[in-house]
């Protein structure tokens, strides 16, 4: 099995015009910057902002489908942080909720931390988003982290963030399955065996629901209770870690400290030594 | 009267010159006599002024102690030598010294003035003003003319040395293609930190700053960056030569540029540079993605140089925090904390050595906050030159929201400078108006708010952590009971250790530093069976090895010490230690008791 990284680092869906925008591959040219003297510049297609079209569609692809591409959308971002006038709250919006349930890996925060302070808005017909739904977000993010799961969907569902449903998770296929993959992995690795009405709760659905789901998964269900098949983190065992160090290795050290005590005769002289020094220690 | 004075001069010219011609002279010598009267004085002016001028500057150049200019003319000449012998000892000594000595809290001489000394020599004195302003920005407070200025000069260099016809000559030593890298980056640091002040411009500087063309954009240093990477083909390089090419295969592979120290470093360092820029900016994953290529170990070339080693690690290790990779984050602290360790009784006379210590303190932070979220016994060392330091903040951080302070605290103190990838609107005065009249946030504070949210999410750990400790198997109920809180509540911060205690950390043979699988991070386990949870720990066993290595080395000096001294008399200990003996049984204990506090050491070393 490859490192759960790899694909993180480069999902297999990825297409190569993509990775050239992702990794920066890119020709370089020669040209001007804005009133600076010209400077040689590999015009990375990385920082083009004309190469924002291709990101925003893969982005849509994404929300259309179960696909996830954290280093693409960061790009994104990237873009907007240098060009202001690209930026779009709805892609931002639906980053978000990409990098929401992406665990183990960090990705929201990493999103979050590439939101520039923007300018306030010119526009005051139509306000920005962003800052009343990014707060939104950071709150369910937190609960995801704290593992409280039902108090997850009851902010969620609450009244308070219809605007963020209606308008933003509604887009996202699949948005509440990708939640339940987090409590999956959750309960994965903490759970040997786990009640189906506490899991039910975790995934807010009826207990048969949660059955279904789970069965999907390939668990057992016995007597209302849900069997986690064993995995390396379910599985305890009390180990002594111990060391292991290769012989030579050691052997060429002690040879390098003690280059006068010849090796093979007088070992006996070194175990004296040795005593002595542990006595003198 | 008039009609007889020119009689009189014609009559004197007519001796042998042709009489109409004097007389056309004569009238344009009167015209232009006036005329000349003006010029002259204008003229005069002019001179007089030059020569005030150049009185002045004569003066300047005169006050430039004699040392100073003797001191730049070897300089000029080690650089027109390629002699990076000679170019090092001035670099490192030389101007250091001479600073300390008459310009602690002035300026260099401006290079206009010392120009006469280098024959004009444009390139030298591109090098030249790189260290006067490099002076200005470390010791005095740099004005907008020396911000502005600063940052010509520096394009200067990289234009001369990119856009030349083919690659340049020049030489220069290793650390200085470090330090101009690294000066560019702080330059562009420590200008987007003042642009971002608004509120505290003159009226000058908001006309400048609101002109348009923007000194130090970010497109631009990044530019500068990936052109120096480009160009030299270090990446290709890198990649040649870990699969093991020989030197003509190499050479092939990175072209000209790429071939010559000069490139070569200055790529190399400029990945670091990257690696720097994306940090400040808020781009963790890009900043680790950008050294795809560049290994971190002891034999790789950022080692060369010991502040761009240093500086590295830090870097790194804090992109690793930021990613929530505590383990990496405190494996790179540590090796380099080592390092330093091991290297101070020699850096201690370096100019740098003040500068690495301030890192060196700052990863000492890090550290504490890395081991605070997952803690781990990597290195006894360091921990406890990190309780040393930071006692009160580590004993704080590890009782849950009492010691978010300490967190903070030690964030704050040890983060690096961040910057906005964007100026305030001074090219728009009522939006800068409307600017200046919101609170802002900055980009520092912000990076804070996000870190702390998850170090919140972790609170209930260490105390959780420490109930299942002292259990093999307890019931939820009971342990809901003992921690007083709701069992569905405790069970879901069950779940957090367990998340707490698995990261995702390098294992050692991935390339990328991205790369990684997740890893246990801590000696306990613990699994949940419905209602009843159940725990195990994981011990380490004794370690020989760094026992043995200790021992032998003392054994070696207890050898060499019984070697060298003189022989003893055979018969005195003899007589000596039975009489001890009787007289004072307890004496002849210590020995068995030094014995057993030897080896119970290694109990607990282990």
């Amino acid at each position: 099995m490859p490192g759960p990284t790899s694909s993180w680092v480069c999902p297999p869906e990825r297409t190569q015009i993509i990775e050239n925008l992702v990794s920066g591959v890119g020709e370089s040219k020669q040209t001007h910057l804005k009133g600076i003297r010209v400077v040689y510049c590999g015009s990375l297609d990385r920082y083009n902002p004309s190469n924002i079209g291709i990101l925003e569609d893969y982005l849509y692809q994404q929300t259309r489908s179960e696909e996830y591409d954290c280093l693409a959308n960061l790009a994104i971002l990237k873009l907007y942080q240098f060009n202001p006038t690209l930026y779009n709250s709805d892609v931002v919006i639906h980053i978000l909720i990409k990098a929401l349930t992406s665990a183990p890996f960090p990705d929201f925060y990493l999103c979050v931390s590439l939101l520039d302070e923007r300018p306030s808005s010119a526009n005051a017909d139509e306000p920005d988003p962003l800052p009343s739904i990014l707060p939104q977000l950071q709150q369910l993010y937190a609960l995801l982290q704290q593992c409280r799961f039902p108090a997850f969907w009851t902010l969620y569902l609450s009244e308070e963030y219809r605007v963020l449903r209606e308008e933003y998770t509604v887009e996202s296929v699949s948005f509440e399955d990708s939640v339940r993959k987090v409590v999956v992995r959750a309960v994965k690795a903490a759970f040997t065996k786990i009640g189906v009405k506490r899991l039910s709760s975790y995934f807010n659905l009826e207990e048969t629901a949660s059955e279904a789901f789970v069965s999907k998964l390939g668990w057992s269900i016995e007597d209302g209770v849900v069997i986690v098949p064993p995995n390396p983190d379910n599985q305890i065992q009390s180990t002594v870690v111990q060391e292991t160090i290769a012989l030579p290795r050691t052997f060429t050290s002690l040879l390098r400290i003690l280059p006068h005590i010849p090796a093979d005769g007088r070992v006996i002289e070194l175990v004296k030594v040795i005593t002595h020094a542990a006595r003198t220690a | 009267m008039d009609g007889q004075r020119v009689a009189y001069w014609a009559a004197e010219a007519e001796v042998d010159e042709d009489l109409e011609d004097v007389d056309l002279n004569l009238a344009i010598g009167n015209f232009g006599q006036t005329d000349q009267y003006e010029d002259a004085k204008s003229h005069i002016d002019e001179t007089t002024l030059l020569a005030v001028q150049q009185q002045m500057a004569q003066q300047a150049f005169a006050q430039i102690p004699d040392v100073v200019k003797r001191f730049i003319v070897h300089f000029y000449q080690a650089v027109q030598e390629n002699n990076l012998a000679e170019i090092s000892v001035s670099y490192e000594s030389g101007w250091n010294r001479l600073t300390e000595k008459y310009y602690a809290k002035t300026e260099w001489p401006e290079a206009e003035l010392i120009a006469p000394l280098v024959n004009d020599d444009p390139i030298f004195l591109i090098l030249y003003r790189e260290l006067y302003y490099r002076h200005v920005y470390s010791r005095l407070q740099p004005n907008l003319d020396d911000r502005f200025h600063s940052y010509e000069n520096s394009c200067e260099l990289f234009n001369y040395l990119l856009n030349s016809d083919g690659p340049v000559t020049l030489e220069l030593p290793e650390q200085w293609l470090w330090d101009i890298v690294d000066e560019f980056i702080y330059q562009y640091q420590s200008f987007s930190v003042w642009r971002s002040k608004a509120g505290s411009k003159t009226e000058e500087e908001l006309t400048s700053l609101g002109d348009g063309g923007q000194p130090w954009s970010s497109y631009s240093v990044l530019n500068v960056l990936y052109s120096l990477i480009q160009k030299s083909r270090v990446h290709e390089y890198i990649n040649a030569v870990q699969e093991g090419k020989t030197q003509e295969e190499i050479g092939e592979v990175v072209g000209e540029f790429g071939s010559l120290p000069l490139y070569r470093m200055l790529g190399y360092f400029s990945i670091l540079g990257l690696l720097r820029v994306h940090t400040m900016l808020g781009d963790f994953t890009l900043a680790l993605k950008s050294m795809e290529n560049v290994e971190l170990n002891q034999k790789s070339s950022l080692t060369r140089v010991t502040a761009c080693h240093v500086s590295t690690y830090y870097y790194v290790g804090f992109s690793y925090m930021m990613l929530r990779r505590y383990t990496d984050a405190t494996r790179t602290f540590v090796t380099i904390l080592n390092l330093i360790l091991r290297m101070r009784q020699y850096h201690t006379r370096s100019y740098q050595y003040d500068q690495i210590n301030k890192t060196a303190d700052r990863m000492y932070a890090l550290f504490a906050i890395c081991n605070a979220l997952s803690p781990s016994r990597l290195d006894d060392n360091i921990l406890n030159i990190v309780k040393e330091r930071f006692g009160e903040q580590v004993t704080k951080m590890s009782r849950g929201e009492e010691g978010i302070p300490a967190f903070e605290e030690l964030f704050t103190y040890a983060c690096p400078k961040f910057v906005a990838a964007n100026p305030p609107p001074y090219e728009d005065a009522d939006a800068l108006a409307a600017y200046l009249e919101d609170t802002h946030i900055d980009p520092a504070q912000r990076h804070l708010k996000n870190f702390i949210a998850d170090v919140r999410a972790r609170l209930s750990v260490p105390t959780l952590r420490s109930f299942l400790k002292l259990y093999t198997s307890l019931g939820t109920k009971k342990l809901a009971g003992f921690l007083d809180t709701d069992e569905e509540e405790m069970v879901q911060q069950l779940m957090v250790l367990k998340q707490a205690s698995r990261s995702i950390g390098r294992m050692g043979s991935e390339k990328g530093l991205l790369d990684g699988s997740t890893v246990s991070n801590n000696d306990l386990n613990f699994v949940i069976d419905e209602n009843m949870v159940h725990i195990t720990e994981s011990t380490v066993g004794r370690r020989y090895a760094g026992w043995f290595i200790r021992n032998t080395e003392h054994a070696q000096r207890v050898y060499d010490g019984l070697k060298n001294s003189p022989l003893p008399l055979p018969i005195k200990p003899a007589n000596t230690q039975p009489q001890q003996q009787p007289g004072q049984p307890q004496q002849s204990q210590p020995p068995a008791q030094v014995k057993t506090v030897a080896w119970g050491g290694v109990k607990t070393l282990g």
